[in-house]
């Protein structure tokens, strides 16, 4: 129950003003989704280094969360090369070269994981776009590609980890933002954990994204990968999803769900309803199209 | 012309602007309108608007009479129930174009997204490029004009209407057949090209409803009357109704469908007693003079609230399901007794709204007998999701009861076994439901009180829900209550217990902090005063009554509702059953039943020493049965059973 969005940018590289357009565009759709607001955010990154994202909470039991994570980056060799807090959250920029997924595993042992990968970074909280930017500093991120997430929490609590965009838990870079219900759930996600994938959450989104991702590493490309995921996955959907450099959206075939995309040559922007996208373009009347049901489509970054 | 800049006001000072014009007949444009949702909602006036951009979501939604253009797309549910005057958009629509409309002609340029024309009734919604999935769903009349490609399942359920396609026709829905065109109808709908000035010179073909489908095979046999008392016995295995149901359905070879509800024993309010002595009352005339009773609901978004002179209302049943006498005699007695009546799913007549002094308007998903001016006369609009006898399923009215009348009044085809859709066209996840909410207030200008029904299911998440989408109040319906048809599995084994909804409803608005703020309105099997106070202790802000009140206007609970031929003149449009019933009659004997109702609730507030009949809390209570302790977390006290028997004695 929620609103979604998402932008790439074609030619900017990665000083695109990546955040600033997606909390104008979650602005925009608000309605959909009060309780809470997140972004999942595509930076340029050295090789060789991992953004590590936690929820941590707040006070003493936040302190006792870091150093867990700590003893576990040792445990790994992880070093780390920047730090930051700022909410309920806690990033960390580490040197890592080994199995990310055994990591990802690992680290949620320590605090609840937000994200992993080179490029990414997701930011989600309680609250509104402006006010998960207020806290985290949202508007003066640049990047390449990234999406967004208001959610209206129907059967889960209003707290920051039931919040969206979600991570693919063990698959580095790869995040989702979902808007509907995925009604075998139970059914895919026991097929997951026979072949020893783990779940943070008991989240549907959370399945899409590892089904991706599972596509993926298997040699998929994102786009056979979302057309897999029509004809596999039941219940109403519009997703969209991104990795480090792709977004792409699928729709499910009884249409129950809204989507809105606008392209032109700099940039592709898909977002719940057209009022988002014309937050990008005040007083401009936008050639846009709805996507027919059951239809996929996918977007590389140039540079 | 007047201009509105959308970059200047909200969309709600536009909206009254636009109204304020419209009545003053200027013509109006829209300028920066950058896809905001409920642009000229609510107007009722023969004007020109002209939007100078993108509009958002029910665009022209709930109007009648105006000429709307729209320079580029619109989102969904386009044209929402408008009645008359006309819509041209020049780019694409979203979904659900032209839902529900009752006359209008709805014109898109562009693509149209799925489901256009959803339970439309009249008028002709055309769109010059490609339809989508399920292109007139559950249609009941009007035409549907695609010059593109159909998309999949064109003509899905529809009852009633035509779909005219010049494209392909990708694929046909259920009970949807092609049949050739004839001459006239070519002609007719060049002449509606020519008028909105689109150049076409293809030919079409005509997709209309089978007839498999409209009614069921076979009809229930007249039976041996079993009176709903007799029927909900003790033995749930097997007693004269299992016998009876066994019987109907070896005739008829399906689901039985019947009257009533839940007949079946079930944890409920009666399993409840106070923990106060109250066998000895003394009697006292003049008890409601000494216990405030005065209730208002519905003010939380600063609306103007129903004000009810105790916290119990008539529930909704709809004219259809009832004879107009009988919905007659509700309004009389809502009046006389000061309190509310509601419309049920089958629209407003004029006489029910003259005598009902606070009426609610009740929002259907088939949008039966919905339209803007009645909405604009009530004192109350409700959004129904479901109700208690039959949480998820739509209602059904047999063709005897589907008499040209009513067919009229609910836009449908006279005649057939109506089965209305059990979701709303445009509420299909709560997200979707807070633009409905919106629409509903920008229409009406944020005057009157929305509020929701729900029928008890997963009624913890739903409350929240509601909680969420800004409803004023939620009316919840419980398990025992009763329905004019629906098959007799689901009334017995589908729903939720009515002390059960409360409970939960209760504990969910704690935990969301909304006790204070968004008011329960409780039914479902509230038989008298006694259950009302106890549903008032448990959380409730007030209580409704349905069955109580037909019973009280002289219904016999012989189950048969569905069959249309009454024998008191309650659930029938047949004039010659009809003529049983005395309005006048039955309308006191009505109030009178809810006035012995009000002295009820007055005695036992005042036996508390309350001043105010909203003085009570669950620490009044006890519950009587396991069942009910476990359900409410009171006390289990079964000590106090014999004296409940005495003082229901008393209080009788």
């Amino acid at each position: 129950m929620c609103g979604i969005a998402g932008i790439l940018f074609k030619k900017q590289g990665s000083r695109a003003e990546v955040g600033k357009a997606l909390i104008d565009m979650l602005d925009g759709c608000q309605h959909r989704g009060p309780d809470s607001t997140g972004f999942a955010l595509y930076h340029d990154a050295a090789p060789g280094t991992l953004r590590l994202r936690f929820i941590v909470g707040q006070g003493a039991e936040a302190e006792l969360a870091i150093q867990r994570v700590k003893d576990k980056l040792r445990d790994f060799q992880a070093e780390i090369i920047e730090e930051d807090r700022a909410g309920v959250g806690y990033r960390v920029d580490v040197k890592f070269h080994g199995d990310v997924q055994k990591f990802g595993y690992e680290l949620e042992e320590a605090a609840k994981v937000s994200s992993v990968g080179e490029s990414l970074d997701i930011i989600k909280d309680v609250g509104s776009a402006h006010d998960v930017d207020h806290t985290y500093h949202v508007k003066s991120f640049e990047g390449t590609h990234g999406l967004g997430h208001v959610r209206l929490a129907t059967e889960s609590d209003v707290v920051p980890e039931a919040s969206h965009p979600f991570w693919a838990t063990g698959f580095a870079d790869v995040a989702i933002v979902h808007n509907g219900q995925i009604t075998n759930y139970y059914k895919l996600r026991r097929r997951f954990e026979k072949r020893g994938y783990k779940f943070n959450t008991d989240n549907d989104s959370e399945l899409i994204a590892v089904y991706l991702a599972d596509k993926l590493k298997q040699g998929s490309s994102l786009k056979d990968a979302l057309r897999d995921s029509i004809a596999d996955l039941d219940g109403t959907f519009s997703f969209l999803v991104s990795t480090k450099d792709e977004i792409g959206y699928a729709k499910d075939r009884l249409a129950v769900k809204p989507m809105v995309k606008f392209e032109n040559d700099d940039l592709i922007a898909i977002a719940s309803e057209e009022v988002s996208l014309n937050r990008l373009f005040p007083g401009t009347a936008l050639n846009t199209s709805e996507p027919p049901p059951g239809t996929f489509e996918t977007w590389r970054r140039s540079i | 012309m007047a201009s509105i800049d959308l970059s200047r006001v909200t969309v709600t000072q536009a909206n009254e602007l636009i109204r304020k014009y419209g009545a003053d007949g200027e013509d109006i444009e829209v300028i920066n309108p950058d896809a905001r949702h409920h642009i000229g909602v609510g107007l009722v006036h023969k004007v020109r608007l002209h939007i100078r951009g993108s509009a958002g979501y029910f665009c022209a939604g709930l109007t009648d009479g105006p000429r709307v253009e729209v320079d580029n797309n619109v989102g969904w549910g386009l044209a929402d129930n408008m009645l008359g005057g006309s819509v041209v958009v020049r780019g694409n629509a979203g979904a659900i174009a032209g839902v529900a409309i009752r006359g209008a002609d709805v014109v898109v340029h562009g693509n149209i997204g799925s489901r256009a024309g959803q339970v439309m009734k009249a008028g002709t919604l055309c769109c010059a490029g490609n339809a989508n999935f399920m292109a007139g769903y559950m249609m009941y009349g009007g035409r549907l004009v695609i010059l593109g490609n159909s998309g999949e399942k064109v003509g899905q359920d529809m009852t009633g209407g035509t779909i005219y396609v010049a494209g392909n026709v990708n694929s046909l829905g259920t009970d949807a057949m092609l049949i050739d065109l004839p001459a006239d109808e070519a002609d007719d709908l060049r002449a509606f090209l020519d008028k909105y000035e689109i150049t076409f010179t293809g030919t079409f073909q005509k997709v209309v409803n089978a007839g498999k489908r409209l009614r069921y095979p076979r009809t229930e046999p007249r039976v041996r009357v079993i009176p709903f008392f007799q029927a909900s016995g003790d033995s749930a295995y097997w007693n004269a109704k299992v016998q009876e149901d066994i019987h109907v359905k070896a005739q008829i070879g399906r689901y039985r469908i019947r009257g009533y509800g839940a007949g079946r024993p079930l944890p409920h309010i009666s399993d409840l007693a106070f923990k106060r002595d109250l066998s000895n009352l003394p009697p006292d005339r003049d008890v409601v003079n000494k216990v405030n009773m005065r209730t208002q609901i519905g003010g939380r978004f600063g609306a103007k609230p129903l004000d009810l002179s105790m916290p119990i209302m008539i529930a909704a049943m709809s004219y259809g399901a009832l004879s107009k006498s009988t919905k007659l005699a509700m309004a009389i007695a809502s009046r006389l007794s000061d309190t509310s009546e509601n419309t049920g799913e089958g629209g407003m007549s004029n006489e029910q709204r003259a005598e009902a002094k606070q009426l609610i308007y009740q929002c259907l998903a088939g949008r039966l007998g919905w339209n803007i001016h009645d909405m604009q006369r009530a004192d109350g609009l409700e959004i129904y999701i479901s109700q208690g006898a039959k949480p998820g399923l739509g209602g059904q009215l047999m063709a005897k009861k589907v008499t040209p009348e009513i067919a009229r009044i609910r836009g449908i085809p006279a005649g057939i076994d109506l089965r209305s859709p059990s979701r709303h066209p445009d509420v299909l996840g709560a997200d979707d439901l807070v633009i409905k909410v919106e629409e509903f207030r920008e229409a009406t200008g944020y005057r009157k009180p929305v509020s929701v029904k729900l029928g008890a299911g997963r009624v913890r998440d739903d409350i929240k829900i509601a909680y969420k989408d800004g409803f004023d109040f939620v009316e919840l319906d419980g398990m025992q209550g009763s329905t004019g048809a629906a098959s007799h599995e689901v009334l017995e084994y589908v729903g939720i217990p009515t002390l059960s909804a409360i409970q939960e409803a209760v504990d969910a608005l704690a935990e969301v902090g909304g006790t204070k703020e968004m008011p329960l309105v409780l039914m479902g099997g509230i038989k008298d005063g006694i259950d009302a106070a106890k549903a008032l202790a448990l959380g409730a802000r007030a209580v409704a009554v349905g069955t109580g009140a037909i019973i009280a206007g002289g219904c016999i609970a012989c189950l048969q509702c569905h069959v249309g031929q009454c024998v008191v003149g309650i659930a029938t449009q047949d004039p010659e059953h009809e003529k049983r019933y005395n309005t006048p009659v039955e309308a006191r004997n009505v109030h009178r039943y809810l006035e012995c109702l009000r002295w009820q609730l007055a005695s036992i507030a005042h036996a508390h020493g309350y001043k105010d009949v909203h003085e009570f809390s669950r620490n009044d209570l006890v519950a009587l049965t396991p069942e009910a302790a476990a359900i409410t977390r009171l006390p289990y006290a079964p000590e106090y059973r014999e004296r409940e028997n005495a003082r229901l004695c008393a209080a009788s």
